[in-house]
């Protein structure tokens, strides 16, 4: 599916640093509605950063967000009603560990979006459904393989409808055979027209899916651009050897 | 059996006032306890600074001298009787141990569960409430239980305020039998042995029944 052409994340001039080290010298970026762009790059480039900064769990120094017209960085935006429409899956899964899988996914729709108990309970298990674990939703996270959680926690995430989806690294953590099963669903939503940006390394999902591939190092985007391109014939010698390491490990 | 007729039934009347000052103290305790935690974790440097000064200094004192203290302080400002004076003295005493056992299980919890929970739209507050606090909690268990048997035992200081508990009764009898002062003092021994091992049972049972299956 095609990217729309209204833009729904706009990125504008972002700065962070901790302590002496810059970690993002003046990104910018525009994510359309229904695109999905991967950001790759060196660890230690910003890429992680730059992602907690569009939903603000980081704290830009200066700089710019917007999210469908709504200005994050404002200080007089009210950040968890911003955040509950702005999904992200995290590396570590970080599903709520004292819950079950439905009652993960459940959570917010009770208390952040104040749903009733049984719309709430519907709501995920369609959630659950959609990732294939609708038979697990009794399960505690600890009861759970790598990729049920992060299939879960994605679940947990669209049961917000959030307008973008932040994957940052969703696979890293993973067994190499539990990979397929997370690319699987995050292809579907891919497919369904969901606008997401994603961390990752996966380099076949990047090429088979994604709409945009940004490479990124020391802190700023050196070049970005249709798959096919990016892959096949970068215009930068660093991006080709950069591509070229990781593909060869997978 | 004057053992059974008199010196139990006796000694057994300051076991209600021992039991509500050990519910009170550790009660009020766990409430003052949790928000001290609250608030050294996640209130800012010097809200947390200024509760970690309070915590060690009660700390630092030992439990009777801080009872007197702080019953000369109170009984200044407000008419209390001694049981209210002691058993609110126990639980502040309490709270500063307690506030350290919950403020280690709340750091137990990974820093990941706060940045998920944010990341839904929850406030910090409702993620406290509804993803930190129900983890904590499972992982305060044991630390707490051994601060349940230290609070049971220390509800006999506030003897020293006149307060009738097992102690205390146990000393009236002595006085009265000073022929046999061994006996009362061993019911009381006995006493506090049950109270403290079916507390611990409890809890024991307690963490096992709400442990997050695997």
């Amino acid at each position: 599916m095609a990217p729309k052409k209204n833009i729904i994340v706009k990125i504008d001039n972002l700065h962070k640093s901790y302590g002496a080290e810059e970690v993002l010298k003046g990104v910018s970026l525009d994510i359309y509605e229904g695109e999905v762009v991967i950001l790759v790059g060196p660890s230690g480039t910003g890429k992680s950063t730059l992602l907690r900064c569009v939903n603000q769990l980081t704290t830009p120094d200066s700089g710019h967000v917007w999210v469908q017209d709504v200005e994050l960085t404002d200080p007089n935006t009210n950040i968890d009603t911003a955040r509950q429409h702005i999904g992200m899956v995290f590396q570590s899964f970080n599903l709520f560990n004292h819950l079950t899988a439905l009652d993960n996914v459940m959570l917010g729709l009770l208390h952040v979006l104040k749903q009733d108990k049984e719309a709430a309970r519907e709501k995920a298990m369609m959630e659950l459904d959609r990732v294939g674990l609708a038979n697990k939703y009794m399960n505690y996270p600890g009861q759970l393989s790598g990729g049920q959680k992060q299939r879960v926690a994605i679940a947990r995430s669209l049961a917000m409808e959030p307008v973008v989806m932040l994957f940052d690294e969703p696979t890293s953590a993973l067994d190499p055979e539990l990979i397929g099963e997370v690319l699987e669903v995050m292809k579907t939503l891919a497919l369904e027209g969901m606008t997401m940006l994603c961390v990752t390394h996966e380099i076949g999902f990047a090429r088979d899916v994604s709409h945009r591939i940004v490479f990124m190092e020391h802190g700023d985007i050196v070049e970005q651009g249709p798959p096919k391109k990016i892959l096949n014939n970068p215009d930068l010698p660093r991006t080709k050897q950069f591509l070229g390491k990781i593909s060869s490990l997978h | 059996m004057e053992l059974f007729t008199e010196l139990i039934p006796y000694v057994l009347r300051g076991l209600n006032v021992t039991l509500e000052v050990t519910a009170v103290a550790l009660g009020v305790g766990l409430i003052f306890g949790a928000l001290l935690a609250i608030g050294r974790v996640y209130g800012g440097k010097v809200l947390s600074r200024a509760l970690g000064i309070y915590v060690s200094v009660i700390r630092a004192l030992p439990h009777i001298l801080l009872l007197l203290i702080i019953y000369f302080l109170l009984a200044r400002i407000v008419d209390l009787t001694p049981f209210w004076a002691g058993s609110v003295s126990l639980a502040i005493i309490s709270s500063a141990y307690q506030a350290e056992i919950i403020r280690g299980a709340i750091l137990s919890v990974p820093h990941g569960q706060m940045v998920a929970a944010r990341s839904i739209g929850m406030t910090r507050i409702q993620a406290i409430r509804y993803v930190i606090l129900p983890q904590a909690l499972r992982h305060m268990i044991p630390p707490w239980s051994n601060e349940a048997s230290i609070v049971i035992k220390d509800s006999s200081l506030v003897y020293i305020l006149g307060v009738p508990e097992i102690l205390r009764q146990a000393q009236y009898y002595s006085g009265r039998n000073p022929t046999k002062p061994f006996n009362a003092y061993l019911a009381v021994a006995v006493i506090y042995f049950a109270l403290t091992f079916l507390t611990n049972r409890g809890l024991d049972a307690l963490e096992k029944r709400i442990r997050i299956p695997s």
